[in-house]
């Protein structure tokens, strides 16, 4: 019988799913991470402190996450905290690449597959190409509006560079925080505008496939704080099954999450107690009070109405997105109310040897950094990606739709767009996963 | 209209989400592949085909030799197509024999080297850059007719240089505190930016951090050996510094510049063409 193998679009990277057919019973799927670079092992003998320009490098779509992970990572092992100025920076840069992360997977990686085109930005013209270009151009401009944050708060909006041991380069002028303010608050009606669109669209799909995808329970993963969504957070929580939540700071993640390497891909493979783990939106939305802006709390309010708390399909994943862009968008408006430039943004520090852990809620969840210095360099570094805390869930997920599409003689060629679908509500990054 | 493709191979992403930030190509080119943002899963005949990312494993082999014969024009985007890039890190010695015993099942196997584009296929322009921004990507593009960049990267950055203001050593790799509208060198950072050609604005240096060269040498240095390309910096930081030549010959070599120091290198000194300017955007 059959191995089906699914190349993958419209995600980060390069990857591709396997399904095992056997006597009209499938009886695997394994995500593939077909690519490889070895970060882990390329920063060996690294001066310590030039991390912060390397291994944003990473990836170009979570480069911001990256970059303030290598930042705390050293401040934790040189001992040093920066002011408070600087921690607000650093928020403000983790909202704008959180408007741009999820702008990017809700518009141009899963929309298409709301309105059946292979693209936002080159729709199949007999599908009524008017309508779907005006999508194009104001998801690009929502998208934009995060980068000019990255910019401005960071210096370039990919590979930025101005979080340093210690602080900031430098604030934000109080010109160039009020174009930003205005900006965002031009792009919010859009950005409301086009959830709604995406959320009749998901529901006309919910329609048409009958099912909001593998709805069972997992663990959730995340490091915001169990209050109000703060994206520079310090411990992870996680959310079992039957809703008991533990807390831990990053350096114990070995004893809580177990990792395995699979074979057949780059990508690690992280579980807990034996079952699949979740990180990403769905998790944070899942264990968030409440958002504390007024109109992403009556997205998460009707969310919540609609399909209860904890919720577990996971094309909720997407909607989940939605209330963040739009949380994010008003948070940003928030903290460029307030002077960004009038305190200092760093604290001198000294170099020295040790270990240093940095956590930071990236788009695709917990992200940890922990660096062994000896001598000045890197003696060994791990990196523990949030798309390799999902990557059980989207085979457990596959499996899911693979049956539902597999029957006894017959495969239902729904199956490739459902393997699509499955993949991009995890928003897997694979440039991130094998680093 | 005239169609496009990006090949993406060994890299992060970076040069294709700054793309997706110069989009007014929309109205003059009509994408035909680029997996982030299209399902396509071929390249067709296209007039341009933009290559990222260096060749780390064979699948990027194939498919950089797959798609280079259907375009009519190919353009190496970003360092990793230039040189390797970040990767090539990955290249020393040490760390390749780590690299070499990795097999894995079912998934494309890594070479021994990370390969630039043009050891293996003809390219026609190169855009360098870690990524290259969204305004160079549109001049690549679009072409439009007040583009202008400058030689060098010091000239967009604006910050001031001073003659009384020398350091006698570097002062760490970079901090917080940083002099608004005081050339970096002279507070005892190691800014390549007069040397490193222009076009990119000078985020970096304007946003205190000294430029670590990605978009690689100026047109006065790129036809020449990488030799040259370090004694030109050590000569500016010289004067306007009282730093040890030796200080900054050690310091120039560092892990972090050698991503981006040496991308037109591995083509100059005896023997071997160096990429002609013509072709450098």
């Amino acid at each position: 019988m059959p191995t089906l193998t699914f190349p993958l679009s419209r995600i980060e990277g390069h990857a591709r799913v396997v399904i095992d057919v056997e006597g009209g019973e499938v009886k695997s799927a394994s995500f593939q991470a077909t690519e490889f670079r070895g970060f882990k092992r390329l920063v060996r003998g690294v001066p310590a402190e030039q991390m912060t320009v390397i291994v944003p490098r990473i990836c170009g779509v979570c480069s911001t996450a990256h970059h303030i992970a290598a930042v705390k990572a050293l401040e934790d092992a040189f001992g040093v905290k920066p002011p408070p100025l600087a921690r607000t920076l650093r928020e403000l840069l983790l909202l704008g690449q959180l408007i741009q992360s999820q702008a990017t997977s809700l518009f141009i990686f899963t929309m298409p597959d709301r309105l059946s085109v292979s693209s936002i930005l080159e729709p199949d013209l007999d599908k009524g190409a008017g309508e779907y270009s005006q999508i194009a151009k104001h998801a690009l401009a929502v998208r934009r509006a995060g980068t000019r944050l990255i910019t401005a708060a960071g210096g370039q909006f990919i590979h930025p560079v101005k979080a340093v041991v210690g602080g900031m380069t430098g604030g934000i002028d109080g010109g160039t925080a009020r174009m930003l303010k205005d900006e965002l608050a031009a792009q919010l009606p859009l950005a409301c505008e086009l959830i709604e669109v995406y959320a009749r669209t998901s529901r006309e799909l919910r329609e048409r496939i009958g099912t909001w995808g593998d709805d069972a329970p997992a663990y959730y993963l995340t490091s915001v704080s169990d209050s109000l969504p703060n994206y520079d957070g310090d411990m992870l929580r996680l959310l079992a099954p039957d809703s008991s939540v533990s807390a831990f700071p990053a350096r114990s993640h070995h004893e809580h999450l177990t990792y395995e390497q699979p074979d057949y891909s780059y990508s690690g493979r992280t579980s807990c107690r034996g079952e699949a783990l979740r990180a990403n939106s769905l998790a944070r939305i899942n264990m968030a009070e409440s958002m504390g802006t007024p109109l992403a709390d009556g997205y998460l309010k009707r969310f919540r109405d609609n399909f209860g708390r904890p919720a577990h399909a996971i094309l909720l994943f997407d909607l989940a997105r939605g209330i963040e862009l739009v949380y994010a968008i008003e948070r940003a408006m928030q903290i460029l109310a307030a002077p960004l430039n009038e305190e200092d943004t760093d604290v001198p520090y000294t170099p020295k040897d040790g270990e240093g852990y940095g956590l930071v809620e990236a788009p695709r969840g917990p992200l940890i950094h922990h660096y062994v210095i000896e001598n000045g360099l890197i003696a060994d570094a791990e990196f523990v990606i949030p798309t390799v805390h999902n990557i059980k869930s989207i085979e457990r997920a596959l499996m899911v739709a693979a049956r539902r599409y597999i029957t006894g003689k017959r495969i239902d060629m729904e199956l490739e767009q459902a393997v699509g679908r499955v993949v991009r509500a995890f928003d897997p990054c694979i440039a991130c996963a094998t680093h | 209209m005239k169609t496009f493709a990006v090949l993406q191979l060994a890299g992060c992403a970076g040069c294709e989400v700054s793309l997706l930030n110069a989009d007014e190509w929309i109205s003059e080119y009509r994408l035909a592949y680029m997996p982030l943002v299209i399902s396509a899963h071929d390249i067709p005949e296209v007039d341009l085909l933009l290559v990222s990312g260096g060749i780390r494993n064979e699948e990027d082999l194939y498919n950089l030799q797959r798609a280079v014969p259907r375009a009519r024009k190919v353009v190496a985007i970003g360092t990793c197509a230039i040189s390797g890039g970040v990767a090539s890190l990955g290249d020393r010695d040490d760390v390749r024999e780590v690299f070499l015993i990795d097999r894995r099942h079912d998934v494309p196997q890594l070479l021994p080297k990370c390969h630039p584009i043009d050891t293996v296929v003809p390219v026609d322009c190169y855009l360098p850059g870690c990524p290259p921004t969204p305004e160079l990507f549109m001049a690549l593009l679009t072409e439009p007719p007040g583009f202008k960049m400058s030689a060098i990267v010091c000239v967009e950055c604006g910050r001031k240089k001073l003659r009384d203001m020398r350091p006698a050593r570097f002062s760490g790799f970079q901090r917080g505190d940083v002099e608004p509208g005081v050339c970096l060198i002279n507070q005892g950072f190691l800014c390549i930016g007069s040397s490193t050609r222009g076009g990119c604005r000078a985020p970096c240096p304007q946003a205190g951090h000294p430029c670590v060269g990605c978009r690689g040498p100026s047109d006065s240095l790129i036809e020449k050996e990488a030799s040259v390309w370090l004694s030109s910096i050590s000569r500016v930081i010289s004067g306007l510094t009282d730093i040890p030549p030796a200080e900054i010959d050690r310091e120039l070599r560092s892990p972090h510049l050698s991503l981006f120091l040496f991308q037109f290198s591995d083509y100059s000194g005896p023997g071997r063409t160096p990429r002609p300017k013509e072709k450098v955007m």
